[in-house]
C-alpha cells in the first residue's frame, strides 16, 4: 500500500501548500484542459517548463512525481508504442507489414508521452500538497451552485469527509482481519489466480460486516451529537481566498495567452 | 433532591427479540448526581441510555428529561442537553482532525465560527488535549481518543453526560485519567453523570449504583451498601470487588471488621493484625 503515490498527501510547507485548495483544484483541471491546446515543440516545452517550475517551488522531491508515473507506466508505454508504429506517413523510415515508423510518428509519440507526464505530474502535485479533507472541502464549495437544481451538496460533502475518515480505519481493520485469518491458516498471495481470489473471501465478508457495524455506531454517535440533516449547520473549517490565489489565477491566464500565441506561431 | 431524569414504567423490545430489553423500568436520577448503572451483558444498560437520548422510542411509559418529555417534538432540545460518550472511540469520530471532531456538535447547533473556535479550544483544554488539535484522531492512543470524544461532548455544554462503557477499552491508567476528569467536571460544571459499566470497580467514585438484570432494576443503593453485599453480587451476574474477595478468603484466618473495606482499608487492617503478633 505504501508504494501508491496517487491520492497520498505529503506534509510540507511551501507556497503551493498555502494556496487555497479550491483554486488548486480548479487550476489542476483547467491545466489538464489546456494541455490539449499544445500542438508544437515550443508549446509542449513551455508547458513542461511550467510544470517543472511548479514542482520546484513545491519543494517536493522530483522522485515522488516519478513514482506517481509508475502505476500508469503500462498505459503510457502502450499508447506511445501505438502512436510510434501506427501513425500513417507518406515517407516512412521503416515499413514492415502493418507497422510503420516515421518522424511524424516519433514526434506524435513524444507529444503523447509529454502529455501524460504533464497531466500526471500536475495531478500528483495537487494530491501531494492538499490534504484529503481540503479536497473534499473544495469539492463542496465548487458544487455549491448545484444547490439550485436541488443537488444535496452538504450531504454529499459530509459523505465524502466520512468516507475519507474511514479509509485509515478500514485499512487498519483489513490488516487486523488478514492477520487473524493468517493465524487460522489462510494463505494470502499463494496458489493460482482462482485460489487467490477465494482466499479474499475471509477478508471481504468480515470487512463488510464490520463496516456496517461501524457505520451504525457512527450514525448513532452523530445523531446523539445533534446531527439532523446537514441543513442549518455552521462550518468550522473555512477556506480563505487570499492575494496569492488571485496571483495563481493570473499566472494561469498568462499561460493560456502565451500558449495560444505559441500555438499559432 | 431535584430530579433531572424521571423514567416511569418504560418497556422496550428490540425488533425480532423474544423478551423485552427494558421491562417496566422506573428510575429517578437526581441533578448533579453521579449514578452508575451496572449489570451483566444483555441486562439492558445501553438500551436505557439510548432511550433517555431518544435514539430509540419506548413502547410504554414516559421519560422526562429536565422537565421535558422525550418525544418526537422535544427530541433535539433534549439531545442538546445530553452528551453521550460511547464505548469504542474509533466509531464515534466524525472529523478528520481532533478540532473538527470537537466542533461537530457545535456545527450542528449552527454556532458562528468565531465562537466555535473559542469553545473548541476551551473544551480541548478541559481534557488537556490542546496540543493535539490538528492531529488525525486515528493517530492517537485509546485514552487520548476517549478524551477527545469527551471534549466533543463538553463543547456543546450538556447538563447530563452519559458514559456508555466508555472506559472498557482503556488500560488502567487511561481509565483512571478519564474517570478523574469526569469527577472534576461534575464538581466544576455542575453536571449529572450517568456511567454505564459492567465492572463494579469503576463505580467507586459514584454516589449511587443501580443494578440492572433482564431489563429491570434489582438494586439501587450507595456504593458502600452494594459492596457490602460481597459474595451476593454474583447473583446479579457481577463480580465482587477484589478487596472483598480477599476479605472473604481471609475471614477464617483473620478477624476483619464487618462490612466492605476498600483496598486501602483492607491493607490497613491486615497491617494492624500482623503487628499484634
Amino acid at each position: 500500500m505504501n508504494k501508491l503515490i496517487i491520492g497520498r498527501y505529503l506534509p510540507g510547507d511551501s507556497i503551493i501548500y498555502r494556496l487555497d485548495p479550491r483554486g488548486k483544484f480548479l487550476i489542476t483541471f483547467y491545466f489538464i484542459g489546456i494541455v490539449f491546446l499544445a500542438n508544437n515543440v515550443a508549446s509542449y516545452g513551455f508547458l513542461l517548463l511550467f510544470v517543472l517550475f511548479a514542482v520546484y517551488i513545491s519543494k517536493i522531491n522530483l522522485g515522488f512525481f516519478i513514482k506517481g508515473l509508475r502505476p500508469m507506466l503500462w498505459l503510457i508505454l502502450f499508447t506511445v508504442l501505438l502512436q510510434l508504429f501506427f501513425t500513417p506517413s507518406d515517407n516512412p523510415m521503416w515499413h514492415w507489414g502493418i507497422f510503420t515508423l516515421s518522424t511524424d510518428g516519433m514526434r506524435i509519440a513524444a507529444y503523447i508521452f509529454i502529455r501524460f507526464v504533464l497531466i500526471i505530474f500536475i495531478s500528483t502535485l495537487l494530491t501531494l500538497t492538499t490534504t484529503p479533507i481540503e479536497i473534499s472541502d473544495s469539492i463542496e464549495s465548487i458544487l455549491k451552485p448545484l444547490k439550485v437544481i436541488k443537488f444535496p451538496v452538504t450531504q454529499v460533502a459530509l459523505m465524502l469527509s466520512i468516507a475519507l475518515r474511514f479509509v485509515p480505519l478500514l485499512i487498519d481493520e483489513t490488516t487486523k482481519i488478514m492477520d487473524a485469518q493468517r493465524a487460522r491458516g489462510v494463505d494470502f498471495g499463494e496458489g493460482g489466480i482462482m485460489q487467490r481470489i477465494k482466499s479474499f473471501v475471509p477478508i471481504l465478508i468480515p470487512l463488510f460486516v464490520s463496516s456496517f457495524s461501524i457505520a451504525y455506531d457512527l450514525a448513532i454517535a452523530m445523531e446523539s451529537r445533534g446531527y439532523k440533516d446537514g441543513e442549518g449547520r455552521s462550518k468550522y473549517r473555512v477556506l480563505s481566498w487570499s492575494k496569492r490565489d488571485y496571483m495563481s489565477l493570473i499566472v494561469m491566464l498568462l499561460i493560456t495567452i502565451i500558449l495560444l500565441f505559441i500555438r499559432s506561431y | 433532591m431535584e430530579n433531572i431524569i424521571s423514567i416511569k414504567d418504560v418497556t422496550y423490545t428490540y425488533p425480532e427479540a423474544k423478551r423485552p430489553a427494558i421491562n417496566g423500568l422506573s428510575l429517578d436520577i437526581y441533578r448533579n448526581e453521579w449514578l452508575s448503572i451496572v449489570g451483566k451483558n444483555g441486562s439492558g444498560k445501553s438500551t436505557l441510555a439510548k432511550l433517555i437520548d431518544g435514539l430509540i422510542e419506548s413502547e410504554t411509559g414516559s421519560i422526562i428529561v429536565d422537565g421535558q418529555e422525550v418525544n418526537e417534538k422535544n427530541i433535539w432540545e433534549i439531545r442538546s442537553k445530553i452528551g453521550i460518550v460511547f464505548q469504542n472511540p474509533d466509531h464515534q469520530f466524525v472529523g478528520a482532525t481532533v478540532e473538527d471532531d470537537v466542533a461537530f456538535g457545535l456545527e450542528n447547533q449552527g454556532i458562528p465560527r468565531d465562537e466555535m473556535v473559542k469553545e473548541v479550544d476551551a473544551a480541548l483544554k478541559m481534557v488537556d488535549m490542546q496540543d493535539y488539535k490538528t492531529r488525525d484522531p486515528q493517530s492517537l492512543s485509546g485514552g487520548q481518543k476517549q478524551r477527545v470524544a469527551i471534549a466533543g461532548v463538553l463543547a456543546t455544554k450538556p447538563s447530563i453526560i452519559i458514559m456508555d462503557e466508555s472506559t472498557s477499552m482503556l488500560d488502567p491508567n487511561g481509565r483512571k485519567t478519564v474517570l478523574n476528569l469526569v469527577k472534576q467536571l461534575r464538581e466544576e460544571q455542575n453536571m449529572t453523570i450517568i456511567s454505564i459499566t459492567h465492572d463494579i470497580e469503576e463505580t467507586e467514585l459514584s454516589e449511587r449504583i443501580v443494578i440492572l438484570r433482564d431489563g429491570e432494576v434489582v438494586q439501587k443503593a450507595s456504593p458502600k451498601t452494594i459492596y457490602d453485599m460481597g459474595h451476593k453480587l454474583t447473583n446479579y451476574g457481577l463480580e465482587e470487588p477484589f478487596s472483598s474477595q480477599v476479605a472473604y478468603l481471609l475471614k477464617d484466618e483473620l478477624k476483619l471488621p464487618e462490612g466492605y473495606l476498600n483496598e486501602e482499608e483492607l491493607i490497613e487492617n491486615i497491617w494492624k493484625l500482623s503487628s499484634k503478633i
